[in-house]
């Protein structure tokens, strides 16, 4: 996954030596996140100050340039979903719900179950999400994080284990449906929703399945789905999405709105506990050198590290309030 | 409104939840029935021989004046109404405003400024720097820009209503204008109170704090009314002054967070406590600092009683 993104890069970076102009006008395609998060009306003034406050490393609210906003985390707020959580980062505000349904798999892998995520942006967040206005950003978001999450189209390196979901080989699997809806938005809405997501699967319950075969393997196999006993979601493997922001010369994490209305481009890499990136999706029109994005790269996975640490607490200490 | 929130654990909260029923029953002790807060279907006490008038935020049932709305109890001669807290900035004659130009327009600025509709700013309303009033020529009004961008954040006064309901500014002396090198905060309007002195320069900071009335809030770099501009344009705020900024910055979101009137002295108030608890800037805004704050405002009312007492 790493290999092919980074081949990705490279391939788009050649390209841009025959035709600079490519580039900024967006190869990645991914200018149109960044049109909808410059809403937020700078004056020359602020934006100055910014950059400065970003090139002395301290930021507008006092953190540093690898310094995570207060993060907090609620679980089981959505009491019809199997799993659901709401994090909140600053003014971020999302909600991650995970509802599973029995399915077939498909052809291609019969030993895999199913994950499909979609993002809602929702009007109460701002009022250009109203009617169709948040599609676009909810698509994007939606990719970025299928990108993270999911890995490639064969399910190759996958932050999480799709071949636990199978209930019988070829026959029944669990399809997850991960929905996520923002809130209130104040940037960083990737990482909010990433964490989100790893909260709700770890709150998630999956009905305990009891299948009885048929004589011949061509039968539709009976199920009963149990009430009341359900199995815990492994979650140990999720990762978290650490977005570094590149604003002016230096990069920066968690941004808030108006630092993302300055960003040149970002880097997403979802990381798992184990230091092992997962996925990496860029966003902004402008390019990047190689030696930037492997930088990131090993910046995101120190500060992924601490995030995974902060979300463990804060995610066990929300089960813990949960059941009193 | 986007707000902040703080996850307390189960000890920051008992502590928070004790302050601010200290903070209640302070401000019972003070309250007397011609400020008297009410909330839905609270009797509003009323001679009815004199034939009141309901206002808004009132109605009449059985025979009794009952409130609709949470808020305060307004009279004015034989008018009686309900002025919500959580309303709307309502702006008066005189109020000292920070807001964002949104629109260049012929001969008018339109400013958002937290209103239920735009402010204008009319070209006529500015004078020119020495103080002398503009003659209105084509060039001039060509030049609009150079003055003031679209989302420029200004400072100006209300002039007051045009007759067809518009909300018109003025900005006719040095210290209104252009804010530039700082940031600037969005609290409810409630919280800042209509007072003397909007303008602050805090010398020992290095900076400039605005709290305008609309519950805009500008904190940034002191400048000098005369100083270069052009000079200015290239440099980045000290890391001293930026540190400051944020400081104070940090301090506002904090206490309106809790809900804390915004007055110069509670906020230098705050801004000492934490630098002399040697508290990292970002950590000002983390669950600790927020219940202590809320601490401290319940021993600075204490005292206060006290010395009135």
């Amino acid at each position: 996954m790493r290999n092919s993104v980074l081949k990705q890069v490279l391939i788009a970076l050649e390209g841009w030596k025959d035709n600079p102009k490519g580039l900024e006008e967006g190869t990645f395609k991914t200018g149109d996140w960044l049109k909808s998060t410059r809403m937020v009306g700078l004056s020359t003034g602020e934006k100055h100050f910014i950059f400065g406050g970003i090139a002395q490393d301290l930021r507008s609210d006092g953190r540093q340039r690898l310094h995570y906003r207060p993060i907090s985390v609620e679980t089981g707020v959505i009491p019809q979903a199997n799993g659901s959580a709401r994090v909140r980062i600053g003014a971020t505000d999302v909600i991650a719900s995970i509802k599973a349904e029995l399915g077939k798999p498909s052809m291609h892998q019969p030993g895999k179950g199913k994950i499909s995520i979609f993002v809602d942006c929702s009007p109460t967040a701002a009022p250009m999400f109203e009617g169709r206005g948040g599609e676009e950003l909810s698509t994007e978001l939606a990719v970025a994080l299928q990108r993270c999450l999911l890995g490639g189209k064969s399910g190759a390196g996958a932050g999480i284990d799709l071949s636990s979901l199978i209930v019988t080989e070829g026959k029944i699997c669990w399809d997850l449906y991960i929905d996520g809806l923002v809130v209130s938005s104040d940037g960083n809405l990737l990482d909010a929703l990433g964490a989100a997501i790893k909260a709700a699967l770890s709150n998630t319950g999956i009905p305990k399945v009891n299948v009885d075969l048929g004589p011949s393997p061509d039968d539709q196999p009976e199920v009963n789905v149990s009430d009341e006993e359900f199995l815990q979601f492994d979650t140990s493997g999720v990762p978290v999405i650490v977005t570094l922001t590149k604003v002016g010369r230096h990069y920066i994490v968690d941004a808030t709105s108006e630092e993302e209305s300055q960003m040149s481009s970002a880097v997403s890499v979802s990381v798992n506990r184990h230091g092992h990136i997962c996925g990496l999706t860029k966003r902004g029109g402008a390019g990047l050198d190689p030696s930037v994005i492997m930088d990131m790269i090993s910046v995101g996975k120190h500060v992924s590290e601490q995030l995974i640490t902060v979300l463990d607490s804060e995610i066990s200490a929300a089960e813990a309030s949960a059941t009193d | 409104m986007r707000e902040l929130r703080v996850g307390l654990n189960q000890t920051q909260k008992v502590r928070l939840q004790s302050a601010l029923k200290q903070l209640e029953e302070l401000s019972s002790r003070v309250s007397n029935s011609s400020t008297a807060s009410v909330t839905v279907a609270d009797t509003i006490p009323v001679n009815l021989e004199d034939g009141v008038l309901k206002g808004h935020g009132t109605t009449d049932h059985n025979g009794e004046v009952v409130a609709t709305l949470c808020g305060v109890v307004e009279r004015v001669n034989k008018l009686v109404y309900v002025r919500t807290l959580r309303a709307r900035y309502k702006p008066e004659i005189g109020d000292i405003i920070v807001g964002r130009v949104i629109e260049v327009a012929p001969k008018q600025w339109r400013l958002e400024i937290n209103f239920s509709q735009d402010a204008v700013l009319m070209l006529s309303s500015m004078n020119l720097p020495d103080g002398i009033q503009r003659r209105r020529t084509a060039v001039d009004e060509l030049n609009m820009r150079s003055i003031f961008e679209e989302n420029n954040v200004i400072c100006a006064e209300v002039r007051g209503f045009q007759h067809d309901g518009s909300l018109h500014l003025q900005a006719r002396s040095q210290k209104y204008g252009k804010l530039e090198r700082g940031q600037l905060l969005t609290v409810p309007p409630y919280l800042v109170k209509r007072r003397k002195q909007h303008f602050h320069h805090l010398e020992q900071y290095g900076v400039d704090l605005i709290l305008g009335c609309n519950g805009f809030i500008w904190v940034g770099e002191h400048i000098e009314a005369n100083e270069d501009e052009m000079m200015q344009e290239k440099a980045f705020t000290p890391f001293v002054t930026r540190r400051n900024i944020c400081l104070i910055a940090n301090a506002v979101r904090v206490l309106s967070v809790l809900g804390f009137n915004l007055s110069l002295e509670v906020i230098i108030d705050t801004v000492e406590a934490s630098s002399s608890s040697n508290l990292d800037i970002k950590d000002m805004l983390g669950a600790e600092f927020c219940v202590q704050t809320a601490e401290r405002e319940v021993q600075r009312r204490t005292t206060l009683i006290k010395k009135k007492g």
